[in-house]
């Protein structure tokens, strides 16, 4: 790794005008969306201690929970996602190179990654639902304290994944018209967030689903 | 892990040294993270379901199988998260300061995580 700091360009990095070099600017964007990220690590720690004081205190519904839920959905599910991930950092690949039309191409398989996960969240819902595994508010229901904590993390994070679809679409839009094509910082913000939102999930089905 | 050949140009190299050996792929370091992190999904998986299996099987050894279980499972886990943050989110590339921002949170982060599964299910009585 570098330096300690974002901003150590020497002071040429500024023109006559007090201007910010590119450079510069691209390492205050990225620092940007690293603190925004710091940011989002607290409120998802905070609903996965939630979930992590449950398990440990209420094993037997747990362990039913993980009956009704199977893995096998949510495994395809979490493939799509490492997958979009890699589409990502390809489309970012693409473009650093050069490569405008493989950009979009690598941005939109990332886009259709997001919308896969999300109708595979979809399906997941409506059969748990079905199956009575619902927010909670019914106290009679076996499954009232399960499922706020099952709901929470797990909807907070696919509301994160239609963010980024709609990200990746305006990244698609902009790079289209040429924004990206002497400096991709923006594809490159884009990609810090969907691969933490990959990292989460990779948490979340651990954490949830397997252990 | 994979170390690209060329440091500078690793995101834009195809061969990658693995293992003490060279290959070639398209897409280069980024292709073979996303090999690992698909083999260590299917780990991951298959640990659980033999794991649970054990577990049904051996009730009376339930508490040390589960324990195993989330030792072995989270382990992975912040294997696979690290390949993501430090290859492509490029962590390995970036500045101290960066490394900081992402580590303090988590940091403070896990050390609230284990004060609060300190406190008793039942609370301290107040």
């Amino acid at each position: 790794m570098a330096e300690l700091t974002a901003s150590h360009l020497p002071a040429a990095a500024h023109d006559d005008h007090g201007h910010m070099s590119e450079e510069e600017h691209n390492n205050n964007m990225k620092l940007g969306v690293w603190l925004y990220l710091a940011s989002e690590i607290v409120i998802f720690s905070i609903m996965i201690v939630g979930y992590i004081i449950f398990r440990i205190n209420e094993k037997d519904i747990v362990a039913q929970a993980h009956e009704e839920l199977g893995v096998g959905l949510v495994t395809a599910n979490t493939f799509v996602l490492l997958a979009s991930s890699f589409f990502m950092v390809m489309g970012l690949r693409a473009m650093q190179g050069g490569n405008r039309a493989g950009m979009l191409r690598w941005i939109g398989l990332t886009a259709l990654g997001g919308i896969v996960f999300l109708g595979g969240q979809y399906i997941e819902y409506s059969e748990l639902a079905h199956l009575g595994i619902v927010l909670g508010f019914d106290t009679a229901s076996e499954w009232s304290t399960f499922g706020m904590r099952f709901y929470a993390p797990t909807f907070f994070h696919g509301a994160h994944v239609f963010v980024g679809v709609l990200w990746a679409l305006e990244v698609m839009r902009r790079g289209a018209k040429g924004r990206y094509d002497n400096n991709p910082i923006g594809i490159e913000m884009f990609g810090l967030y969907w691969h933490f939102v990959d990292v989460v999930w990779i948490m979340l089905f651990t954490l949830i689903y397997l252990v | 892990m994979a170390e690209a050949m060329h440091h500078e140009g690793e995101h834009h190299s195809n061969t990658v040294r693995l293992l003490g050996r060279e290959i070639t792929v398209e897409g280069g370091v980024y292709t073979v993270v996303f090999g690992a992190l698909a083999v260590l999904t299917v780990i991951e998986v298959v640990s659980a379901e033999v794991l649970n299996g054990a577990i049904h099987d051996a009730p009376d050894a339930a508490t040390t199988l589960q324990a195993i279980k989330a030792i072995l499972l989270l382990g992975i886990a912040i294997i696979k998260s690290s390949l993501v943050i430090w290859f492509y989110m490029h962590l390995k590339t970036e500045s101290r300061l960066i490394a900081i921002v992402i580590l303090l949170p988590l940091l403070i982060a896990g050390l609230s995580i284990m004060f609060l599964l300190a406190i008793p299910p039942s609370g301290y009585g107040l």
